[in-house]
């Protein structure tokens, strides 16, 4: 199932940045050595067994856009299934970022009404941390606005935090076909296994695709926070050639187990009954995985 | 797959008539669950009962036992010590095994009833 991912915005804005950080394995500081994008730069990127995101990288430059919007407009904006346009928090053109903005939803809006649009407001971390709510609602409000009748989902992102985690999770969930299917297995094995929390994490990207809480937690960026320091891990373990696989952190009043579940995803396991051992929690995840993977593969009906 | 808190109850049953301590452990030593005793004893157990298993396995193979198991290959089922302060007994189940430890007094048969009534219990089959 190949979906087209159409990420636009203007140049300098970070779509190169984002894309590498969230596919190809870059840290944040190495973005500062990509160049700009020339015209449109196509990737596949396989995410779960049969989910592959065609991801359309489309270098912002005046002389493209132009072009983007009149001579190829039928080409790029045909059959899109998710729109990410992405707007420098900092611009000095505002009003021209905005122009371009509302020439691509003209264009959505001809031809391929039903993509999903999010926007993100990027390069947060320039603003300063006590406005960056403030600034966030006015320019959502204004984005939201201009954008009608179509509706959009807007974030704050920022390369340097797990702001962009945050975001990239839920636009790939809107595109998991059968994502409430796999919620519902996931919340019984979290139940057997009487742990606090289950979440799923995509394999390459470490975002999540679904998770299911039976004990609330009081941090509501938990997950974003452990993709990111999970994904720099798992990087810094790829450096000295050895491959991550899992692990176990054990406090005195919890215990969280980050394994591999299927070939496509880990899996994250928090449990705080101290009575519970850990080799208990191991044995439960090996026998989820062929079920699991059997799930990925879509060979269990709904 | 194992439900920890009701395996908990079901070893804690089998603590009666001078049953002291049941433990689950994988054949590596771990513990999976344990009833009776403190946890830093039960994993203390659970590694010398591995081992002490294993040692018999490896070297008591070729006077045979005759018990065949899903491999089709001849292994070790139970093993039955009387030690100076009690009794240890140590029972494959599944791929796990399973522990009992119980004082002097208590009677052998009564303590390999236990174990083979421990082992009907659903938890035991292999996890699925
Ligand atoms: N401070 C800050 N800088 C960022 C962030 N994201 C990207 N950058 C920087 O922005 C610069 C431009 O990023 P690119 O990803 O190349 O921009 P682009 O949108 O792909 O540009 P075009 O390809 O020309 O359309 C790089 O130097 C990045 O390091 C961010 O969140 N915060
Ligand atoms: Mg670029």
């Amino acid at each position: 199932m190949k979906k087209k991912v159409l990420l636009m915005g203007k140049s300098g804005s970070g779509k190169t940045s984002m894309r590498s950080i969230i596919f190809a394995n870059y840290i944040a500081r190495d973005t500062r050595r990509l160049g700009a994008t020339i015209d449109v730069e196509h990737s596949n990127v396989r995410f779960l067994g049969n989910l592959v995101l065609n991801l359309w990288d489309c270098g912002g430059q005046e002389v493209f856009m132009e072009n983007y919007i009149a001579a190829q407009r039928d080409h790029i904006f045909r059959n899109v299934e998710v729109l990410i346009y992405v707007f420098d928090v900092e611009s000095r053109e505002y009003e021209r970022d905005m122009h371009y903005f509302q020439s691509c939803i003209d264009a959505i809006l001809q031809n391929s009404k039903d993509a999903r649009i999010f926007c993100l407001i990027h390069k947060m971390d320039l603003v300063q941390e006590e406005q960056r709510d403030l600034v966030f609602q006015e320019r959502e409000t204004d984005i939201k606005r201009r954008s009608a009748p179509l509706g959009i989902t807007a974030f704050g992102t920022s390369i340097w935090d797990e702001t962009l985690y945050k975001a990239w999770s839920s636009i790939v969930y809107s595109l998991i076909p059968n994502v409430r299917h796999l919620e519902a297995h996931l919340d019984s094995f979290c139940s057997i296994c009487e742990a606090d929390e289950v979440v799923l994490f995509e394999r390459t990207t470490f975002l999540v695709i679904s998770h299911s809480t039976h004990k609330e937690h009081a941090d509501i960026h938990r997950f974003e926070k452990v993709s990111n320091i999970i994904k720099q891990f798992k990087l810094s373990c790829s450096k000295s050639q050895a491959q991550f696989q899992c692990m176990e952190v054990r406090a005195d009043d919890f215990a969280v187990f980050i394994d591999v579940l299927t070939p496509n995803t880990y899996v994250m396991v928090v449990m705080s009954d101290p009575t519970i051992q850990s080799a208990a929690t191991l044995i439960n995840i090996a026998a989820a995985r062929s079920h699991f993977h059997r799930i990925e593969q879509g060979q269990i009906a709904r | 797959m194992l439900k920890p808190k009701a395996i908990a109850q079901v070893l804690a049953q089998v603590n009666t008539a001078g049953v002291k301590a049941t433990l689950l452990l994988n054949p590596d030593g771990s513990l999976i669950s344990f009833a009776g005793w403190s946890e830093r004893e039960a994993r203390v157990l659970a590694a010398v009962a591995s081992n002490v298993w294993f040692a018999y396995e490896r070297h008591g193979r070729p006077a045979g036992s005759e018990v065949i198991n899903e491999d089709g290959k001849e292994s070790l089922q139970d093993l039955i010590l009387e030690c100076e302060a009690g009794k240890l007994c140590v029972s494959r189940a599944s791929k796990m095994l399973l522990c009992l430890v119980a004082d002097e007094e208590t009677e052998w048969g009564l303590l390999k009833a236990k174990v083979i009534g421990n082992n009907g219990y659903a938890f035991v089959r292999h996890p699925t």
